[in-house]
């Protein structure tokens, strides 16, 4: 973790880690939202990093989304096939606007 | 506060879509018996369907599916793509 970045800044460079989560992490351990990481008191920092080791980010997370399209392609679902021919898979209409769809739905997604 | 709100589906209030279907009186069935044939794609796939052979309408055809466990939950026409 860089030292000048606020402490919510870096907790915020983890996947899986957003404004929410990080608010809350803070919130939980007293630290001011402004605060430098390199301010913290030792028992924070260590606070912190137990807490962090105990929630699914990072690798874990990104393992667990990918086993879950997996999942609904092995099992042959309707959300599945469509993961599989990169359309959206929600019911959104198809006639126009699904760049974001072709761009980013795959079964090997990348995150 | 919201139940439906985490599941983004069906009202709580309403349980899942069950619709009496001719589920067979012995369970597995006896080899040979034909599968059966519904209409009713938006039926629950109910733990009791496991193992169990569907001829679920796609719109022109009805299409046999074997169901698994991992289907449960789910509805019947999700595993058959209409035509």
């Amino acid at each position: 973790m860089e030292t000048l970045k606020t402490q919510q800044k870096s907790l915020e460079s983890f996947f899986g880690i957003g404004q929410h989560t990080s608010a809350r992490l803070l919130g939980r351990f007293h630290i001011h939202p402004t605060a430098k990481v390199g301010d913290l008191a030792n028992k924070q920092v260590l606070d912190l990093t137990a807490a962090l080791s105990g929630m699914k980010i990072e690798n874990d997370l990104r393992r667990q989304v990918l086993d879950d399209i997996k999942r609904l392609r092995d099992t042959g679902t309707y959300r599945g096939r469509r993961h599989a021919v990169g359309l959206p898979v929600r019911g959104q209409n198809t006639r126009s606007q699904i760049k974001t769809a072709v761009k980013l739905n795959r079964v090997d997604r990348r995150l | 506060m919201f139940p439906t709100r985490t599941l983004l589906a069906r009202s709580v209030w309403k349980g899942p879509n069950i619709v009496p279907l001719p589920l067979p009186r012995t369970i597995p069935p006896p080899p040979g018996t034909p599968a059966i044939k519904t209409q009713a794609r938006s039926t629950t796939i109910l733990p009791n369907f496991v193992g169990l052979r569907f001829a679920v309408h796609n719109g022109k055809i009805y299409q046999e599916t074997l169901i698994t466990e991992e289907m449960v939950g789910r509805k019947l026409g999700e595993f058959v793509p209409y035509v």
